[in-house]
């Protein structure tokens, strides 16, 4: 009898811990008859988007180590991305060297960018979330001061198709042409009609395996054990706001390399809007599958980007049959990410006030033991 | 000797007032300075400038509260925002043109903003020291549930819903023939053919500061601020935290949705679906460029740093424009909001508590 | 801050080095140039080269491309060196291959490939027959105008990701 009831309580747990990716499976479970998409067809997209966003997450996994949350400070590195692609669009550099250029272009800006965040992570210390959030809107004006008036003024950029008409700053759109879907197409196989881009699929691996070796490295332990206790980890010798600031950096390069992959395969970049649209997108899909502020994982990632993109895909078709308006549709997927996020910040933060009431209840019991 | 203590007071008087401020400050005032030589009309400035700062201090006044009580920036302002919008159109929907509506529309939010915001404050009581990205999220995600509402909604008043339709609010409503200009017009003056002053708008502003300031030195206000201070020492002192806290939620939502019910009258517009989406971040760098910081924030802070702010907002545009021909106005305002935020953040001596 | 000049140092000097110049030869190779391939008539130093009838041209290892005369044709090409075969017929029907290669100056975007100088001159340096092309500006200007530049940060929330 108690076996069976700690058998329950066990799966009532799994359940609890699991509670947002649960929640998505239902919806997903609903919406998928209601949209009437075939499977071919929602098979097809979910691997378009693995191969475009599932990159740009895995750059938030380094940060959540280090014990600095989520990193929303990674439209510092969409930005950096988008000013080399920009660049490599401006010289004519088309195809896979494109994307190489692009990409060591992106990094001293990426790394100058993701120092400066961790620097100003590491003097608000406790808020470092909210701090990376503001840190994605005040750059973005430093960013339209860059490209907006800087670029054909200061910086030379020529060509007619990236120019507006006076003369000066980027257009709203830079068509992205000579890179598009560049990486996609190398190694194109096509399994039941789904055509897959292995080589993408391959840089992705890669970067996965670097993840994993990375968490084993000095460098890695260090960060685990300043984001489990920063003061321990001082004590034993370890430069905490040095590590922290690395953390960080390595998540901006990251996500500046994301940032150009993601374009590749959509072939169009909207100067002044894909980078923040692009930080909110990932955590969302991030938290979906099953991460939290403290813990995530590369399986948190791919089971995220599915469930995520299911339920984007799926969402205005469901609303349309649903209720006649694929408006709903809309508003619905942008209430779900954003839901999303606000229940996994609160239950994070509940959870850490449990924790520490338990912590405070052990203290008390061994003071009390000892006496 | 003179000139040592004029350095050490002008020193003082910095450390007091603030270095970003001084600076907003002196920028604000060089606007003002070269206006009239590029050729701005310097009545028509003073007359925005006001208008604006009645149409936002409401808003920048909802800050308070919280941050009285510790809770910190108020990035859930639109939770507020939508509990007057709620209250806005059912006062449309009741249809009962002038001045009435707007007095309805404070009634029927005021019972939205209570319940938003005791679930509210019941939430941000349970995550104490997470409270600002919670915050930022509840209010973006309410905003984008209420995008759903307005379109299942049963409103019928035509000149709410979208025509061909029949169903779903439209993204701008007027509030022509309603309340619009209600409080601007009232006892306005106009000194010259430029420079009107909104009194009517400045003085229910005026009059909302006072019953803020009047509460917070009350015992119930003092005992919020204590919270603020040094929430264990509060508990100690018997004082129910969580209640206290909550309270202080209720009356910033309240604030918020009264803000927007002003911001609407003068605009003349209700801005439905994704419009309160980024409202609160002015407000947030208003009342931190008045001098506010995480945890401490006066009435005359939101005063200063509404007029700074909206001064910014107004003069900017308009003087570079005739300046060089370029309207950067955006990006400034961009960045000096969001820097004025992050220097908030940043600040070691505010992060204990 | 002092330079320390460890071996750390050296290996980081020779990492970043090396990285520029991979930059370098990615700019190089990755650059895209388009070769006008032009079949008119044409006067070469005082003297007329008719255009070819007909005749077959291939760019490296692309599709091939037919041309009859006054016909214009484009390929994109990516790097410097490349080859061109030309292949035509005679008046007597017999046909004739020229291979040659030719080399793309970095910075010139667009170049134009005179076929019928290059047959009547196929040993001839590639100046002769290969010049570059600057295209005409009011074919740009005519189709601009000013574009309103948007930066709402809302609008991104309802486009698809």
């Amino acid at each position: 009898m108690t076996l069976h009831m700690t058998k329950t309580q066990k799966l009532l747990r799994i359940m609890g811990n699991n509670m947002v990716p649960i929640l998505f499976l239902v919806i997903c479970a609903f919406g998928i008859p209601l949209s009437g998409y075939s499977a071919n067809f929602l098979a097809s997209e979910i691997v378009i988007r693995i191969s475009r966003n599932s990159f740009l997450i895995v750059s938030l996994l380094i940060p959540i180590l280090a014990g600095m949350g989520l990193n929303f400070g990674m439209t510092l590195g969409a930005m950096a991305g988008q000013i080399g692609l920009i660049l490599i669009s401006d010289w004519g550099i088309v195809g896979i060297p494109g994307i190489i250029l692009a990409m060591i272009i992106s990094t001293p800006i990426s790394v100058l960018l993701g120092w400066w965040c961790g620097k100003i992570l590491n003097m608000a210390r406790g808020r470092e979330m909210v701090t990376s959030y503001i840190i994605g809107f005040f750059m973005n004006g430093i960013y339209q001061l860059v490209v907006l008036y800087g670029m054909g003024a200061v910086i030379p950029v020529r060509s007619n198709a990236l120019l507006l008409p006076r003369g000066y700053g980027i257009r709203n759109t830079v068509n992205l042409i000579g890179i598009r879907r560049a990486l996609d197409d190398l190694l194109l196989i096509r399994l039941f009609g789904i055509p897959i881009p292995l080589a993408t699929l391959l840089v992705i691996t890669v970067l996965c395996l670097f993840i994993l070796w990375f968490k084993k490295t000095k460098l890695g332990q260090d960060m685990r054990a300043v984001g489990q206790d920063m003061e321990v980890a001082r004590a034993a010798g370890i430069k905490v706001e040095h590590t922290r600031i690395i953390s960080i950096v390595i998540s901006t390069v990251f996500a500046g390399y994301g940032m150009i992959l993601y374009l590749q395969n959509i072939g169009t970049l909207n100067t002044y809007n894909s980078h923040m649209q692009i930080g909110m997108f990932s955590v969302a899909a991030l938290l979906v599958g099953g991460a939290s502020v403290s813990k995530a994982n590369i399986r948190n990632v791919f089971l995220g980007v599915i469930l995520f993109h299911l339920m984007f895909i799926i969402s205005p078709m469901a609303g349309k049959n649903l209720i006649g308006q694929a408006q709903l549709g809309e508003y619905f997927r942008v209430f779900v990410s954003y839901g999303v996020i606000t229940i996994s910040l609160v239950l994070y933060e509940v959870r850490k006030k449990r924790d520490q009431h338990y912590v405070g209840l052990q203290l008390a019991a061994d003071q009390e033991a000892l006496q | 000797m003179n000139l040592q203590q004029l350095t050490s007071s002008a020193k003082g008087l910095v450390k007091s007032f603030g270095l970003p401020r001084i600076i907003i400050g002196l920028f604000l005032l060089s606007l003002f300075i070269t206006a009239p030589f590029v050729g701005v009309n310097i009545g028509t400035s003073l007359s925005d400038t006001f208008n604006r700062f009645g149409m936002n201090a409401v808003m920048v006044l909802a800050m308070v509260p919280m941050i009285h009580s510790g809770c910190g920036l108020n990035f859930g302002l639109p939770l507020g925002i939508i509990a007057g919008l709620l209250g806005a159109t059912i006062s449309l929907q009741v249809n009962i043109p002038g001045p009435t509506s707007f007095l309805l529309a404070i009634l029927f939010a005021t019972p939205f903003a209570v319940i938003l915001g005791w679930g509210y404050g019941q939430l941000l009581n349970r995550v104490k020291g997470g409270e600002m990205m919670i915050a930022t999220y509840v209010g973006f995600s309410s905003v984008a549930f209420m995008c759903i509402m307005w379109l299942l909604l049963p409103f019928s008043n035509p000149t709410m819903v979208w025509g061909y339709s029949g169903t779903g609010l439209r993204t701008t409503i007027s509030t022509e023939g309603y309340y619009r200009h209600v409080l601007n017009d009232f006892l306005s003056i106009q000194l010259t053919d430029h420079l009107t002053i909104p009194t009517g708008m400045l003085l229910f502003f005026a009059l909302l500061a006072c019953i803020i300031w009047a509460f917070l030195h009350t015992k119930t206000g003092t005992a919020m601020t204590a919270v603020g201070s040094n929430s264990v020492f509060a508990r100690a002192s018997g004082i129910n935290v969580d209640k206290i806290r909550t309270l202080s939620v209720i009356m910033s939502t309240w604030l918020g949705a009264i803000g927007i019910l002003v911001y609407q009258q003068s605009f003349g517009f209700i801005q439905l679906y994704m419009g309160p989406f980024y409202m609160a971040l002015p407000a947030v760098s208003a009342i931190l460029i008045g001098g506010a910081s995480v945890n401490k924030a006066s009435i005359l802070n939101v005063v200063i740093g509404t007029f700074l702010f909206q001064g910014i907002v107004t003069m900017t545009p308009s003087v570079m424009n005739s300046m060089i021909h370029t309207d950067m106005s955006e990006v400034i305002r961009i960045v000096v909001s969001n820097g004025m935020i992050l220097y908030a953040l940043t600040r070691k001596a505010e992060v204990t508590r | 801050m002092k330079l320390a000049l460890t071996r750390t140092f050296w290996f980081r000097f020779v990492a970043i080095l090396i990285i520029l110049v991979f930059a370098v030869v990615l700019f190089f190779i990755g650059k895209q140039h388009t070769v006008l391939i032009d079949n008119k008539t044409v006067t070469v130093g005082g003297q007329e080269i008719r255009a070819l009838q007909l005749v077959e041209i291939q760019i490296d290892n692309k599709d091939s491309m037919e041309l009859a005369a006054r016909d214009r044709d484009k390929e994109d090409v990516t790097g410097q060196k490349h080859s061109v075969t030309v292949i035509y017929t005679d008046s007597n029907w017999e046909e004739y291959t020229i291979e040659r290669t030719f080399e793309v100056p970095l910075m010139q975007e667009m170049v134009l490939l005179s076929i019928p100088t290059l047959v009547a001159n196929p040993e001839a340096d590639q100046s002769l027959w290969l010049e570059n092309y600057e295209p005409p500006t009011y074919a740009v200007t005519a189709a601009d105008r000013e574009e309103e530049v948007i930066i709402d940060d809302l609008s991104v929330l309802l486009t698809d990701i």
